[in-house]
């Protein structure tokens, strides 16, 4: 029976961000046990570091994660943040989509999904509510509130189910969620490593975690120095599309072309927009609403072949050479580490971004796999670990390709080696919604490369110290071991006294000392 | 004048004082040790044998890799001294075993037995004048002569079938009296019980030696002591291969092996008397063809200046053109007795006249 489109249309109904991804779990890096409670650890710590930043406080981050069946676990989740207004508890947890993140600026999470994310999740699996406790302060005045609240999937929208005034002690917000389908593991994938590497880009921050058998594991602070909060910085003209031209035209308050260019886009004067009218043959004094796709497409090639200054940098903010060695450190305790901030470039003509590099080694650096510690390379974006994906990632590649063997490290895979490296961007260029790997951008492929070459040159010197001593001790040994045997043995043959031998010993253990560092340095 | 004994005393206590006395005055001892490498090891035209050259190596004691090697090398030494002066040997094999309980220690018995041969070329010493033996006895005389060992005298008509053996401390016996004109020493030992029961020993008025196969160390030093102090003539009869040449020839010019000691083991005057190329035509001997690596160490023959006289050089090319080689015993295709009856009559006229 033939149906008419009405009726066909009858059917069709808007989908809300909720039930798109109840229906697309994958599209938030729910996918797999393990790399679901990873992704969990993810958002919640992400949201409590970017909170308590943003409030200038230190973050302080208690998780106690219990096994209450197979694959069903409780995690409660408490930071030191501003806490969240009550109004404001239903939808940072249960609607999708809010939130202060759709800026040109340097963020952890880039999507507005994070905490309902959760929620959803733990929704899904085990239908349970989520329990949220918030404490803030209001008019100068410490509040607090206890609520549970259900996801409703349909309006993309929070049901506060129970609430309760609650009196604090300090500010802070306390998550707890149940969640099923998922996997505690100490895989390099699993919640407990990205814990540790978090701590690693993340030095100021404290955590304490309680995993599924009672242990206590705490990450102490290494700094207390609180990163600058990153600013938002407007467009490069080489980084922008036609589409972002139309959309900044249809939001403007400006009245011409002209304005709108010069107060959308970074670098574009009044003299770049002289150069751009020659190049096109547009009236740059058209209102913007005007703007038609073919002139956005037009004004886009123009920029392509334009020279602009440099994107500005005073928004990219890296962690810092001594704040990385820092949280090293304190995770690692390695015999030898450097580390490296590199000065901001742009990737696509006009995406700024800086890459830290470094390295530990020695003591706990590197994973342990059974007796013997194996190369880790740790990767991280605008301070975030990346755990999943390594082997399509430009930050891996560009590690891996350095012949390693140059600086000392005979075998890259079996090596007490932690490498470190953090992308810091504005808009950094992931491979898939995962996020969890970056795209070979050329600039970025060689800038990893540059960094860690820097790092591992330092590396290379400080293994090859470490040689020269071992051997100057091995040589001191032989001479002490073998000149008394001599003398005696001499002594015995020419049926005479032993003579003082000790000044001969000294010269010699000199000598072969001086010759070991005269030896050609081979750099 | 001192005897060997002595001088071998005299030397390693020497070692011992150049040490102490550098020690003494502050200076790092240094120990010029002979290089025995290929690069130094050169022909003597006029001596007729191996030499070593003028190069050698420094062992010093401010040198972590060579420290070792010299108090394995005082080791040694003090192990040598204490032999020669109770009057006593030890093979190489038992030096390595007394070793174990010294506070350096060696790889292996290769490794002891380098320091040796270090030691031995440093002092200019033969390894026997140290006390230092080889493992094997050497060859077996049969005939007219007498000798004495210690306080014990042996003639080697009356020491039975196998002959007198010439012992490893062949330097310590002592010649008494003989009643011989020449010397044939044969590689193997069947060609000696040959010559023995056809009573050649008589009928040439000669000293028969079994080499049994490459000749021993205390075998060459019999020989060149023959050669040397009771003038008898050397005639060598060997396969007619090119193994049997270098039997032959080792027993002549000495081997570069042991170019250190050569002046005491090489008898540049011994001659070859065959088998060679031309017996092996003239006698139409039974053969069996050249083997690769017979062709290929005949080649080798000839590019080796010891065999650069014309006699080796016809000899040599003629067995590659025949491709051909036989062995000593194959005379008795013509009846056991050929070898004693007619070849040998033949080849000693040919060579004495």
């Amino acid at each position: 029976m033939e149906r008419q489109a009405g009726e066909l249309f009858e059917e069709f109904q808007e989908l809300t961000a909720s039930e798109f991804f109840r229906k697309n779990r994958q599209m938030l890096g729910f996918s797999g046990k393990i790399r679901s409670l990873t992704m969990v650890f993810h958002e919640l710590i992400t949201n409590s570091l970017d909170a308590a930043e943003e409030a200038g406080i230190l973050p302080n981050i208690k998780i106690n994660l219990k096994r209450v069946g197979k694959d069903h676990y409780i995690l409660e989740h408490e930071d030191n943040g501003p806490g969240i207004p009550e109004d404001y508890i239903p939808k940072v947890f249960c609607t999708m989509f809010a939130g202060s993140k759709f800026r040109n600026i340097q963020s952890r999470g880039q999507q507005g999904l994070g905490c309902s994310g959760c929620v959803l999740l733990s929704q899904m699996t085990t239908g349970k509510p989520a329990t949220i406790t918030s404490a803030y302060k209001e008019d100068g005045e410490l509040k607090g509130v206890k609520m549970s609240l259900k996801m409703d999937v349909k309006k993309n929208k929070g049901l506060v189910l129970e609430k309760e005034e609650i009196n604090p002690d300090g500010t802070g917000v306390r998550v707890k969620l149940h969640f099923k389908e998922v996997s505690y593991s100490l895989s390099e994938q699993g919640a407990y490593e990205y814990i540790r590497r978090t701590m690693i880009g993340n030095p100021h921050a404290q955590i304490t975690f309680t995993d599924p058998t009672g242990k206590k594991y705490v990450f102490k602070r290494a700094s207390k120095v609180i990163p600058p909060l990153p600013k938002e910085i407007l467009p490069h003209p080489r980084g922008v599309t036609a589409d972002d031209l139309i959309f900044m035209a249809k939001h403007t308050d400006k009245r011409r072309f002209r304005s709108l260019l010069t107060s959308s886009l970074s670098r574009m004067s009044t003299k770049k927009v002289k150069e751009l009218e020659k190049l096109t043959n547009i009236d740059f004094n058209k209102r913007p609403r005007d703007m038609t796709w073919e002139e956005a497409e037009e004004i886009v090639e123009a920029f392509k072949r334009m020279d602009f200054m440099a994107p500005p940098t005073k928004g990219l903010i890296p962690i810092g050479k001594d704040q990385i060695e820092k949280g090293m450190k304190e995770i690692l305790n390695p015999e030898f580490i450097a580390a490296t901030t590199r000065r901001p470039l742009t990737y696509r003509g006009g995406v700024p971004f800086i890459i830290e590099a470094a390295v530990a080694y020695g003591g706990k650096a590197g994973r342990l796999v059974g007796e013997q510690r194996k190369t880790e390379i740790m990767r991280f974006a605008n301070r975030v670990p990346l755990t999943f994906d390594q082997g399509s990632c430009a930050l891996t590649e560009g590690v891996k390709t350095l012949d390693w063997k140059r600086y000392g490290i005979r075998d890259l895979e079996n090596a007490p080696l932690t490498i470190f490296i953090n992308i810091v961007s504005t808009n950094v260029p992931y491979l898939s919604t995962g996020k969890q790997s970056i795209a070979p951008e050329p600039e970025i492929l060689q800038e990893v490369r540059q960094a860690t070459m820097q790092v591992a040159r330092k590396l290379q010197k400080h293994i090859r110290a470490k040689k020269a001593a071992k051997e100057e001790a091995k040589r001191a040994r032989v001479f002490e071991t073998y000149i008394p045997i001599i003398m005696r043995e001499a002594a015995i043959l020419a049926e005479k006294e032993k003579p003082d031998y000790k000044p001969l010993l000294q010269k010699v253990t000199r000598k072969a000392k001086a010759e070991l560092l005269g030896e050609p340095d081979d750099e | 004048m001192m005897n060997r004994r002595e001088i071998a005393l005299q030397k390693l206590k020497g070692l011992g004082e150049m040490i102490i006395e550098d020690v003494a005055q502050n200076k790092v001892p240094r120990i010029k040790v002979p290089s025995r490498s290929t690069s130094n090891i050169i022909y003597d035209d006029k001596k007729r044998h191996y030499i070593l050259g003028e190069k050698y190596g420094v062992r010093s004691m401010g040198n972590v890799k060579q420290i070792k090697k010299i108090a394995q090398m005082l080791y040694i030494a003090n192990f040598c001294k204490d032999l020669v002066k109770r009057n006593k040997t030890a093979t190489l094999r038992e030096l390595y075993y007394v070793s174990e309980g010294w506070d350096v220690d060696f790889a292996d018995q290769q490794e002891s037995n380098i320091i040796g041969e270090d030691l031995e070329v440093t002092l200019g010493m033969t390894r026997e004048d140290l006390g230092l033996l080889p493992e094997e006895d050497g060859a077996a005389v049969y005939g007219e002569l007498t000798v004495r060992e210690g306080d014990i005298e042996i003639n080697a008509l009356k020491a039975g079938k196998s002959g007198y053996t010439i012992p490893p401390t062949i330097d310590e016996v002592e010649f008494i009296d003989h009643d011989v004109e020449r010397v044939i020493a044969v590689e193997t030992m069947g060609m000696y019980h040959r010559l023995v029961q056809e009573k050649a020993y008589k009928k040439f008025d000669s000293l028969i030696v079994g080499l049994k196969g490459q000749a021993a160390r205390a075998t060459r030093r019999f020989l060149k002591r023959v050669n040397d102090e009771l003038n008898l003539p050397i005639y060598i009869c060997n396969d007619g291969d090119p193994w049997g040449f270098h039997i032959a020839m080792v027993i002549i010019s000495g081997s570069a092996k042991l170019a250190h000691v050569n002046h005491e083991l090489a008898t540049p005057d011994a001659r070859f008397l065959g088998v060679t190329a031309s017996d092996i035509i003239n006698y139409d001997l039974p053969t069996d063809p050249l083997k690769d690596i017979d062709i290929l160490r005949l080649k080798e023959l000839l590019r080796d200046p010891r065999y650069k006289d014309d006699f080796w050089k016809r000899e040599i090319k003629k067995m590659l053109k025949i491709g051909k080689k036989a062995e000593q015993q194959s005379f008795s295709k013509y009846g056991l007795e050929y070898v004693v009856d007619t070849y040998l009559p033949e080849k000693l006229d040919e060579i004495e006249t």
